[in-house]
Order: structure tokens, then sequence, then C-alpha cells
């Protein structure tokens, strides 16, 4: 037996779990999304597309998966770059305390914001103590709840995916950019941010798909008035039995999904890794 | 061109000293090496004139201004690490440009011309499009000089840029370093652990131990004469024998732990206990004639030249001879040294 068959060997218990948990349920999504009563049909899909309550909820779903990312990026970023920076004591406290959240039910934490959150929960309270919101002010089921509850169930992932690219940038090259005459701040954009640009990439991927198709966050903290695609889907299947047309909505998120994955993968394709 | 004023610096890392006030004036265009062990300060106190390193007491002039807590961006200085710290994710001529770019010098047109001039300098202009990835380390380090040069700093600091080259480009860099010297007339600081660099390189030796300056001085006064024991031993890697100076009939003799002797020179003035140092390359050995005994213990095959590692009087002696002298090991040998190129170290 040469190395070529050997290898094949090795991968194929998880080549064909591969196939069976995921490639067939996929295959099986798809045909149901083009499945109708008189044979093969688009009309899911032209229902979705043409309806735009159901626009909307695609656009907050992309939207809101942005902002998310984006703000897990501006936490984690720092957050990583400051862990690689301190003692190591002090960092596998930082990173003890990044995971932590991990170790609880996304339920559990998503009741918790609900009980900050909530018109007579701690934030809103306090906010309106200050005087500096009206007495009306309410964040839960606005997306602001669901951006706030998201960004805590995402940070880790952002954070731990820069950490690992940081930790193996040499730091005689931050020193050799000081001496030759940047800022500290100079020094993390010409430098750092573009080394660290692969671990960025990386976890901004992991936190816009992650978000983008989920479910119970949302849900709980943005309510049904504030409806996202993954809510959506899971309403077509619930409320009045609709598959081919919950299928078609999960195929929709699929396809835009990757749509957004591939200039990301072209991006780190092109520079250095 | 400027020149650079430490004074009394004092460096501690939690508590633990590594300098202990260290004074140096460097004058402008000169090249200085700091020469010493590894751990005896000579990265830590250069690293201070950069300002990545902070000073726990002390001032640090440069070109007449003190520049003690300024931050390093600020002091318009040039460093190369050991390690070449070129950014992996520029090209060669975007890392050489980066300091021109970063200190607003010029223009891009005037940038473009400086950095092809580094660039040629160092032999390197055909390869200004590779990332550095690309190249060998001796490339790399060629490059990363170049960027050291191209902004015309006030002062050059090279931190054993040289350790990670094989022997052939070892020499070939620091021929190139002499003649860029030469040329540019930079106040350089080189810290190295080799003695040789310094020894070839240098306009003047500062040699370092445990965060004390042992002795300096020009190449030739170090080599030469010197100041102490350290000094010798590690300078020409000399044999510390110690022994007791007496008068003999012809002049003062060292009388050695077990009683053998060892002819002075006439004119030594020294008296009683002290330490003998002694070039391994001043040592002659002979199987018959006049000298103190020694046992052979092992023959070390160099090249040009055979080390003999040997006891005398319960010391352990080097020597290095022509090679074609061969002795067995174990074999009595006879040790003969020009009196005038033994060095007494009082103490």
């Amino acid at each position: 037996m040469n190395d070529r068959t050997e290898n094949l060997l090795l991968a194929l218990p998880g080549l064909l779990l591969l196939a069976l948990a995921f490639l067939l349920p996929i295959g099986q999504m798809l045909a149901l999304s083009i499945s109708g009563p008189d044979g093969p049909t688009l009309d899911h899909f032209v229902r979705f597309l043409s309806d735009p309550y159901y626009l909307g909820v695609l656009w907050r779903t992309v939207r809101l998966s942005f902002l998310i990312t984006l703000i897990c990026g501006a936490i984690g970023f720092p957050l990583a770059y400051i862990m690689t920076k301190v003692g190591p004591r002090l960092r596998l406290w930082l990173v003890v305390m990044v995971i932590l959240p991990l170790m609880t039910s996304v339920v559990v934490r998503t009741f918790g914001w609900m009980v900050l959150l909530s018109r007579s929960g701690l934030i809103p309270q306090m906010l309106r103590d200050f005087d500096l919101v009206g007495r009306n002010f309410a964040l839960m089921q606005t997306e602001i709840a669901i951006v706030v509850g998201m960004v805590q169930v995402l940070l880790p992932f952002m954070t731990l995916s820069i950490l690992g690219v940081l930790t193996r940038i040499d730091g005689r090259l931050e020193e050799a950019a000081r001496t030759m005459g940047c800022s500290f701040l100079q020094t993390v954009r010409t430098v750092v941010l573009p080394l660290a640009l692969p671990g960025i990439v990386a976890g901004s991927l992991l936190c816009f798909t992650l978000s983008a198709s989920s479910f119970v966050t949302p849900n709980l903290l943005g309510g049904s008035r504030i409806q996202v695609l993954a809510a959506s889907i899971y309403r077509s299947v619930t409320s009045a039995p609709d598959w081919p047309f919950a299928a078609a909505q999960a195929v929709i998120l699929f396809v835009g999904i990757l749509l957004v994955l591939l200039p990301y993968i072209k991006l780190t394709g092109g520079k250095n890794g | 061109m400027a020149e650079v004023r430490l004074q009394t610096i004092r460096k501690s890392f939690n508590k633990t000293a590594v300098l202990h006030g260290i004074s140096l004036d460097i004058r402008s265009g000169e090249f200085i090496s700091l020469l010493g062990a590894s751990g005896c300060g000579k990265t830590t106190l250069l690293r201070i004139v950069a300002g990545l390193e902070g000073v726990t007491e002390g001032r640090v002039e440069i070109d007449g201004r003190d520049v003690t807590s300024l931050a390093p961006e600020k002091r318009d200085i040039a460093m190369m690490f050991q390690s070449y710290a070129l950014l992996p994710h520029l090209s060669v001529a975007e890392n050489v440009r980066f300091p021109l770019r970063m200190r607003g010098i010029g223009n891009r047109d005037e940038q473009a011309e400086k950095v092809r001039a580094a660039l040629e300098t160092v032999q390197l202009g055909h390869l200004a499009e590779r990332k550095p990835r690309q190249l060998s380390g001796g490339q790399q380090q060629r490059v990363a000089l170049a960027r050291a040069i191209v902004s015309n700093p006030k002062v050059l600091l090279l931190d054993e840029p040289l350790s990670n080259l094989d022997a052939r480009l070892r020499e070939d860099m620091q021929v190139e370093l002499i003649e860029i010297h030469r040329r540019l007339a930079l106040t350089t600081i080189f810290v190295t652990h080799d003695q040789e660099e310094a020894l070839s390189l240098s306009d003047r030796i500062v040699l370092l131990n445990a965060g004390r300056i042992e002795q300096q001085g020009t190449p030739d006064e170090i080599y030469n004469q010197p100041a102490t024991s350290f000094a010798s031993n590690f300078i020409g890697s000399a044999n510390l024998v110690p022994a007791e100076i007496v008068d003999g009939p012809q002049g003062p003799v060292a009388r050695l732990g077990d009683g053998q002797e060892l002819a002075l020179a006439t004119g030594e003035t020294a008296r009683g206990t002290a330490t003998l140092a002694i070039r391994q390359e001043d040592l002659s050995l002979t199987t018959s004639g006049a000298g103190p005994a020694a046992k052979i213990r092992t023959r070390v095959f160099l090249g040009a030249r055979n080390r003999y590692v040997m006891t005398l009087a319960g010391e352990t002696l080097r020597a290095l001879t022509p090679n074609d002298v061969v002795l067995a090991d174990g074999a009595e040998v006879r040790l003969t040294v020009e009196p005038a190129r033994i060095r007494v170290i009082r103490g």
C-alpha cells in the first residue's frame, strides 16, 4: 500500500461522516426547495424575493450580521493584542474570562440579557434614572438587544482567532518599527494589523456565519416583531408547516453566506498567511 | 552623525540589577563595540540607547540632547536586529522605504531614489521586488543593513547582526560594514560576543562584564594590554595561571603551584601572588629542552593548526600550534614562552 491510498483510507471515515451528515441533508434541502405539487418549481424563491417583508428579513439578517462582526472585531482585536502583551499569568486569566461564557448555554445567557435589558431591567432603569433617555425607552425587542446578545456570544470566536495569529508575530518586528519612526498606533496599523489579517478574516467569517444563521438569541431578544432569517425559517416550519418554503429560505441563507465567504477567502489567498 | 553620551546608566529588571552605572562617551562617527558574554548587559545597554528599554537611573544624550525618556521613534536612530526583523508582508524595497515613509523624509521620488541607492550599496538592487522570505539569510541581513542606513540616522545600532550567518558570509559582511562605516561615517554602536568581530571592526572596544565596564580601548590596547584577568581570558581566550612572582638568579620568575618556574621579562616589577595570562598561540611545545613540564590531555585538529589541551601544575592550559606539531595524548611536553609575551596580572 502506498502513501496515497493509506492517506485516503485514513480520511475515509471523516469523508463518510461528512457525506452522510452534511452533503446528504444539503442535497435534500435543495431538492425540497424546488419541489412543488406538479414537479420542480421556483415558486418558493419567487415568493420570497418578491415579498418586501421577507426581503426586509433578509436585509436585516445581513445588516445585523455585519454589524455584529464589526463590533466583535473592534473589541476582539485590542483585547487579543493586550493578551499577547501581558504576562503569562494574566493572559491565562484573560483567556479563561473570554472562554467562560462558552461554558454556559446560549439560552441561559440570553435569558440573562433579557433580565438586564427588559423594561424594568438594570440597564434601561439606570439610563432612565440618569435622565439619559426618555420614559418610553426600551431595549428588549430591538435590534440593539440582538446585537448586544450576539456580540457576547461571538466575541470569544473572534478574540481567539486573532489571538492565535498575534502570538505568532515576532515582537521584534514592532520594536523595529518603533526604531524606524512609527509611533505606537502607527506600529499597530502598519505592522500588527496587516500581519494579523488572516486571524481577523477567520474570526470575521466565524462571526458572520454564526450570527447569520443564529436563531435562539435573535428570537428571544428581538421578539416576533424583529425577525431574522433563521427565525423566519423556524416559523415557516412550525406555524404553517410549509417545508418547501422553509427549504427555499434556507437555501437563500446558505447561498448568501457563501457569497460573503468568497471574497473573504480571496482576500486571504493573495496575502501571506 | 552625532555623539552619544551615557551617564551612570543603571538598569534593573524586577529588582535584579543588570547594569551597574555605566558611563560612556561615544564620539561622532566612531565605531564602538560593546563586547561581552551573553547576559553581561550589552544588549540591554543598546536597547536603552534605542529607547526600547527605559533606564532605572542615569541619563542618555544623543547629540547633546537629553533623550532619556524620549520614545524610540523620536530619537532618529536606526537599529539592526539579530533576527533582521524584516516586515514579512512588505517587499524588499518597501521594507527599505519604511523608515523614510514613517519619518516623512522626502517625497515619493526622492524616497525611491534613496531606496535604490541603499539597495545598490548592499548589492541587492535586483531583488527589490521580492518578499523577505524569498531571500537567503545573508540577503535578508543586507536588506536589514540597507534599511538601517537609508534614513541616514544619527546613530546606527547593531545588535549581533552577524551571528546568524555562516563563517564565509560573516567575513564578507564584516568587510561591507567597515566600508559602509568609512563611507557614511555614521556613529555606530555594535553589540557582539565575538571578540574577533569586535577586534576587526571597531575604533574602540568596550568590554562588559556582569553589567560593568571591564576595560575599554582601541582593539590594539584591548588585545595587547588586557587590564584584568577577565579581559585577558575573554580576549584571545588566554590561559590564566596562578603563580608566585619571585626573584630568580637571572631576574624575576613565576613559580607555579607545583614549584616549576617560568622566566618573566626582566623589567617585570610585580612580586608576590599574581595571575599569568598566556595566549594560546604564544605557548610552544617541545618534547625535549627546558621549561616547565606539562601533560597532553587532548588534541583538537583545527585544520591550519592544532589545539592541545594539557595539564600544568593542576591547571588546564590550551596551546595553539602549527599543524605539523604532532604529539600523542598523555605525552609529557616542555613549555616555552617568550618572557615578554607573559602578562602578569596582580592579585
